[in-house]
């Protein structure tokens, strides 16, 4: 009899007090791509302080919760992306900024750039505008808290369910002129 | 101007001495100037002139001395365009042509380092180039990807 089995604890009870401390302390990871980085400075800072959220960058993936791609993605970006993403521990939540990652925003017939960011990664919390003032980037790190806080900010369950697809179309995007070369 | 005293041609364009020059003639040019004072290379740049059928290429010079920037323009056929390196003069010019040849595909003698620089498993033509139709290309890659396909939420 173990302290999930129903006898101290229901499950789901364990897992509401786990989402409560889990969203009072996100860190997230000091990785910051595109344009959106600058607007971070004021929203760590004493300007907007997101530490009073219990949310602070972290230099290591292993020991945060957060993932912020601030604008836009190149392919190249894109796998070192994977990598830190797979490297976090879950429960893992990805917040986007900007335009760029929802549809291409202004680099949409770029050569390198990835268009759409939820067919390689799960999305949490999207944020629009270019680039989003660092009120909108504190209103999704509360929008992000409220997903938590109900259980709705499932993304890395998504990851791990749909595992295969995420794989297929990160291949697809990263050895794309090879597979054209095979299939020639 | 300083520069154009010293080559004997060339014409002042917006406040900047602009010299026409050939591949041959080139390296012996930038080499004058770098000796009389223009020991600041800026950049090389490349310019696309497709009507023309015809790279340019822009060596940029300034002189701390006489306060005085100069361009270097040599044109290039469009089809294998060649120029001879000049990382002799600035160590500095070899990264550039190393962008260069990646992005128009001008090859450099004498430069041993023309590999991949910042695209990664590129092996289409070079994407700076005014007939690389980018729009073309992002729809091929990026729109050919499938969404996600996501079962009935059943509460994970």
């Amino acid at each position: 009899m173990g302290l999930f089995d129903g006898d101290i604890m229901k499950y789901e009870d364990w897992n509401k007090i786990s989402r409560i401390a889990s969203r009072k302390s996100l860190w997230m990871v000091h990785f910051c791509t595109g344009c959106g980085a600058i607007e971070l400075p004021p929203v760590m800072t004493s300007r907007y302080d997101m530490e009073r959220f219990g949310m602070g960058p972290m230099a290591t993936p292993r020991q945060a919760d957060v993932l912020l791609i601030t604008g836009y993605l190149t392919v190249k970006t894109l796998k070192r992306v994977v990598n830190v993403y797979e490297q976090m521990q879950s429960p893992k939540y990805v917040i986007s900024f900007g335009s760029c990652p929802i549809n291409g925003g202004m680099y949409w017939d770029s050569y390198n750039t990835v268009k759409r960011l939820d067919r390689y990664l799960p999305v949490d919390v999207y944020v629009g505008g270019c680039m989003p003032r660092p009120e909108g980037v504190m209103n999704a790190f509360l929008e992000l808290m409220k997903l938590i806080d109900e259980g709705k900010a499932r993304g890395w369950e998504k990851y791990q369910k749909y595992y295969e697809q995420y794989k297929r179309n990160q291949k697809m995007a990263f050895n794309f002129e090879r597979e054209k070369d095979e299939g020639a | 101007m300083k520069a154009l005293e010293l080559i004997g041609k060339g014409e002042e364009m917006h406040g900047r001495a602009y010299i026409k020059s050939d591949k041959e003639e080139a390296s012996s040019i930038i080499k004058k100037l770098k000796e009389n004072g223009f020991d600041h290379f800026v950049m090389l740049s490349c310019v696309d002139w497709i009507d023309n059928n015809e790279f340019e290429l822009v060596y940029h010079l300034w002189s701390y001395e006489h306060k005085e920037h100069v361009m270097v323009s040599i044109i290039l056929p469009r089809d294998n365009p060649s120029m001879s390196s000049m990382h002799e003069l600035f160590p500095q010019i070899e990264t550039y042509e190393r962008e260069i040849h990646e992005m128009y595909g001008v090859d450099f003698e004498g430069n041993n380092r023309l590999t991949p620089f910042m695209l990664e498993g590129w092996h289409d033509m070079p994407p700076m180039r005014k007939d690389f139709d980018s729009k073309k290309f992002a729809e091929d890659v990026f729109d050919s990807i499938p969404e996600i396909k996501e079962e009935e939420d059943e509460g994970i």
